[in-house]
């Protein structure tokens, strides 16, 4: 289930006093099973663009092809196209309304016209997928779930419905230390095991370093690098011009090379960090 | 998906025209003067010249006239019902019926009381939204504390009920960007806000209500901290920042609206109305 972006443009408050052009000649095309991160600074157009993948926004200029259907297309199922690409949203407070966590995960199966007992499945399936007990979660309220386990939920709705493709908006936002390292757990073991689809969203150079294989880079709404990871980080003076920063294992394996340790180029995760660096202080410098 | 696009209610747009630079209290008292004459009005010449001067205003203060008129969109559906029912249920004993169908029958009388009706509620939108569209928050404050002011002698917590009324109007445009917000998460699983008759799409709304008041009351409940946290105890006691001054553009402002009142008020009463 490929998405196409050709040509896009988007201004937000089109027609009033307010217009703001968003999105500039967005030209993208996202494969199966690919683990693409979108990065760039507050205001970039990262949201705005996502938004087109899942048709909750209409190109007028341009066009966004998912799956072979154009989402501008009258006759297109839009409702069967957001269930095959779900989303994510930044703020679990506006995903979950239901009073409960297992009414809210059927939410979605129920409008895709599942029977009861699949309904029953999914649920269950869902929550087992992000870690949340169905025995002691299926019957609780919403509103008493903490931070993290309200992502959770918010993320098991999402994949109750079986979707092909995963957009993550900045779900880590506001989560401590281990509760992002469950959340991240959950989604490469998706990416692993069901090939599914992550577009994952963020403004934190660490995660996307550590998770994505191809990295988008928005700056005021036009594409500035798209690349794999390995390419994307070594532009860092352009990145830092944008006002994005490498991520900080990069940072620290670069002090350990000024040191005059010899480190395998491109580090992009704390453990492959942690190993590089421990090798190289057993070794010793170079210059010794 | 933009909800807040058709929202004008609350929003300012900054300007530098004769508008923008009069004292809000000007503003004020001559959008209450509008909206007293509004009431009066029974005949179409005098809403005739009412819509030359809103036109004039809108035009002198660089608002688009198609942005301030795009606030009413959402309001179109009501208006429409609204001239329905007094077409067909408003009647006087010597009305002429129109034309009938069924058990209904349409006369003169509710036609005229339809067109009335609903030409003042588009002028009293289209008076206010001018008012909001030309001012600031702050001085629209300012300048309502200061009319009121005379009333806290009389126990009236003016100052506050000030207040407490600018966050309402602040708050149209957060909550319609919740709304939005909430309206999309739950597109984005599948429901169609688009399909299905009258019931089912009204059925569709609940859901998105329980999280637009949780979440409203939530952000209140923020604002609260955020201004007690800078020592907002109240009215008692505030000094402004900013006074305010009347001007020459205001003495001007205030003969223009007092010659229009003059003519609108010598329209109502030498024009007989219709009814």
């Amino acid at each position: 289930m490929p998405i196409e972006v050709n040509g896009l443009f988007h201004s937000y408050k089109k027609g009033t006093p307010f217009e703001k052009e968003v999105l500039f000649d967005i030209n993208l095309t996202i494969d199966d099973g690919e683990f693409i991160g979108i990065i760039g600074p507050t205001q970039s157009g990262k949201t705005t663009l996502a938004q087109h993948f899942n048709a909750l926004f209409i190109p007028r200029q341009g066009r966004v092809i998912v799956n072979g259907a154009n989402t501008a297309d009258k006759t297109a199922d839009l409702v069967t196209l957001r269930h095959n690409v779900g989303y994510v949203f930044q703020n679990p407070d506006y995903q979950l309304f239901a009073p409960t966590v297992g009414e809210d995960i059927a939410f979605g199966p129920r409008n895709q016209g599942l029977a009861g007992e699949e309904i029953e499945h999914r649920v269950r399936e869902a929550m087992e997928q992000v870690g949340l007990d169905y025995g002691t979660f299926l019957g609780r309220d919403i509103y008493a779930l903490s931070g993290g386990q309200k992502r959770r939920a918010a993320i098991a709705g999402v994949l109750a419905c079986h979707p092909r493709i995963l957009i993550l908006d900045d779900i880590t936002a506001g989560l401590d230390p281990r509760g992002r390292d469950e959340i991240l757990g959950v989604i490469r073991k998706l990416h692993r095991e069901q090939n599914i689809t992550i577009i994952y969203i963020s403004n934190s150079m660490d995660e996307v370093a550590e998770l994505a294989e191809r990295i988008v880079v928005l700056d005021r709404g036009r594409i500035a690098f798209d690349g794999t990871t390995r390419e994307i980080f070594s532009h860092a003076e352009q990145l830092y011009a944008i006002g994005l920063e490498l991520p900080e294992v990069m940072v620290i394996a670069d002090r350990f090379r000024e040191l005059g340790y010899s480190l395998p180029p491109a580090i992009l995760s704390l453990e492959e960090a942690v190993d590089a660096i421990s090798t190289a202080l057993h070794e010793g410098r170079v210059a010794d | 998906m933009e909800l807040t696009k058709n929202i004008t209610l609350g929003i300012y747009l900054p300007g530098e025209t004769f508008v923008h630079r009069l004292d809000p209290r000007t503003k004020i008292i001559a959008s209450v003067i509008l909206i007293v004459l509004l009431l009066f009005i029974r005949s179409y010449e005098a809403y005739g010249i009412f819509l030359i001067f809103t036109a004039a205003v809108i035009f002198i203060s660089g608002i688009p006239p198609g942005f301030a008129l795009c606030g009413l969109k959402p309001m179109l559906p009501v208006l429409v019902l609204m001239w329905i029912f007094q077409l067909f249920l408003y009647r006087t004993p010597g009305s002429d019926v129109i034309f009938s169908w069924w058990i209904f029958s349409a006369t003169d009388t509710g036609l005229h009381m339809g067109n009335l009706i609903t030409l003042r509620v588009l002028f009293l939108f289209t008076v206010t939204t001018i008012l909001t569209l030309t001012t600031s928050m702050v001085s629209l404050t300012d300048g309502l504390e200061n009319l009121l002011k005379p009333l806290r002698k009389i126990g009236l917590p003016s100052q506050e009920l000030v207040m407490t009324m600018v966050i309402a109007l602040r708050f149209v445009l957060i909550l319609a960007e919740e709304l939005d917000k909430i309206v999309k998460a739950q597109m984005a699983r599948g429901v169609a806000f688009d399909r299905g008759n009258f019931l089912q799409k009204t059925k569709k709304i609940f859901p998105v209500f329980l999280p637009l008041f949780i979440n409203a009351f939530k952000r209140a409940e923020e604002l609260i901290i955020a201004m007690e946290s800078r020592s907002y105890t109240g009215g008692k006691g505030r000094t402004k920042m900013k006074t305010l001054h009347l001007g020459r553009v205001d003495l001007a402002a205030g003969l223009l609206i007092f010659l229009f009142s003059a003519l609108i008020v010598f329209i109502i009463v030498s024009i007989q109305p219709q009814i």
